[in-house]
């Protein structure tokens, strides 16, 4: 041993790396020394390991919780390219926004057919709109047009949160609390969409039964001339792939998509076109994009 | 087995992952007290390793490359929120005692393990879990958390000081822990 090492005197680190064995041996033996002619140390050293042993044991029972559902099904269905599709999926439809007009609803149609098969859209019995419960896009995209059938022409009660109900100052108050109330409850991030540019003013939301616990949000938007269009999120399932898809169900318009871990769906009485600009708009103000 | 990138991760690679994952979950809940939030960041954490299992070198322990993959993911999300959304029970404490005025270290007040756990910043909080519970060696905790092997020495021992501080109730508001043991 050099003398300079001798004569640094043992501070709390060295202490503290000899509780943890962290010492070569003959720093141990110094320190071992040390203890023994500094009983103030030896007693700080024994309290930090009694306190350790505390802690572990506060600790411990965490370590029996059950591993929640969501975190099983991530680490057993995770697929390697998930992320790699990601990116086709965005540079796919950048390119259609891009285009926008004819072109672009020519390449939506080919992105279309090269995805899974087309679905077929059926008319559910009236009166029982939330009667499917598959868990397919389709099932659900289905029943989104249905939801936009029911609600819109509502004179009353579109809605469940009206946003311009009440007085004039408490707008953004109502509308924090539906952002708040409809991202709790469906489980991801539901931002109240800015669709001013196309002429759509926030009417308010609700939440829709889709899947056993898994509601879904939905958002009702009015133009100047008195249209509405509606706009959903639900968390998506792990393990489905995402597709980019427009729809004609009769009158109303679908378009539809996953994005991480959400699914849009936007359904209007609208023609293709404007429907796209909204999904535009829409898809920008998404959060959670990488 | 094939290491290719793109190629599925192997059955027996995510078995190791769900048997980590209690550990992980643990460890996360001491970066951000909120379950919800915790579990948000182990979800991050694994879809990561996920994506980078070819990248992991089977000799060593897995739980530490989780570990050092959920602190990257907190540091970056810290990073990218600033501080208006990680709530650190530390600094509601350090605020609330600037509020009260002097402190007054009275010897007769003891707080229990959880409530002075809560009281220490997350860089103590994390160490104490990894060092001394979770045993990992120093080089393991410099290796997880980024930092060199004498910053994980020195921290820990004030981490460990500034605990005992708390639990003997002389700790002050703001006040710096033990740098020298007399």
């Amino acid at each position: 041993m050099t003398a300079p090492a001798d004569e640094r005197p043992v501070d709390a680190a060295m202490l503290s790396a000899w509780l943890d064995h962290e010492l070569d041996p003959a720093e141990r033996a110094r320190v071992d020394a040390w203890l023994r002619e500094h009983p103030a140390d030896a007693e700080t050293v024994r309290r930090w390991a009694a306190d350790r042993d505390a802690l572990a044991a506060a600790l411990q029972p965490q370590l029996a919780e059950p591993v929640p559902e969501r975190l099983q099904r991530l680490v057993r269905e995770h697929r390697a390219d998930d992320g790699r599709r990601a990116a086709w999926r965005r540079v796919a439809m950048l390119a259609v926004f891009a285009a926008g007009g004819a072109f672009g609803a020519s390449l939506m149609w080919a992105l279309q057919r090269q995805a899974a098969p087309a679905a077929q859209l059926v008319h559910a019995p009236s009166g029982a709109p939330f009667a499917a419960t598959s868990a397919a896009p389709e099932g659900w995209v289905q029943r989104a047009a249905l939801a936009h059938r029911v609600y819109v022409p509502e004179i009353r009660h579109p809605v469940e949160v009206n946003v311009a109900e009440g007085p004039e100052g408490a707008r953004a108050a109502q509308e924090q609390h539906l952002q708040r109330w409809l991202t709790k409850r469906v489980d991801v991030p539901v931002p109240l969409f800015d669709l001013s540019a196309q002429g759509f003013e926030l009417v308010g939301g609700r939440l829709l039964p889709d899947e056993p616990d898994r509601p879904c949000a939905m958002l009702m938007y009015q133009h100047r001339d008195g249209q509405r269009v509606t706009v959903y999120l639900r968390k998506a399932s792990t393990g489905v792939p995402a597709e980019f898809r427009y729809e004609r169900e009769g009158d109303v318009g679908l378009f539809y998509w996953v994005e991480g871990r959400t699914g849009y769906a936007l359904a209007g009485n609208l023609g293709r076109e404007q429907l796209l600009a909204l999904a535009q708009a829409i898809y920008a103000q998404q959060q959670g994009r990488r | 087995m094939s290491r290719t990138p793109g190629v599925e991760a192997p059955t027996a690679f995510r078995q190791q992952l769900l048997e980590a994952i209690p550990r992980l979950r643990r460890y996360a809940r001491t970066l951000t007290y909120d379950p919800a939030s915790a579990d948000d960041l182990v979800q991050t954490a694994l879809e990561r390793a996920l994506a980078h299992w070819h990248q992991f070198d089977q000799g060593r322990d897995i739980v530490v490359w989780l570990v050092g993959i959920a602190h990257h993911a907190f540091v970056d999300e810290r990073r990218r929120h600033g501080r208006l959304q990680v709530v650190d029970p530390a600094e509601l404490h350090e605020a609330h005692d600037a509020l009260r005025g002097e402190p007054a270290p009275d010897l007769a007040l003891r707080i229990d393990l959880v409530d002075a756990l809560e009281r220490l910043s997350v860089e103590h909080r994390e160490l104490l879990l990894l060092a001394g519970v979770e045993q990992f060696s120093y080089a393991e905790c410099a290796q997880a958390l980024g930092i060199p092997i004498g910053t994980v020495m020195s921290r820990l021992s004030r981490a460990r000081a500034a605990l005992r501080a708390l639990l003997d109730g002389t700790a002050q508001a703001g006040a710096r822990s033990l740098r020298r043991v007399v």
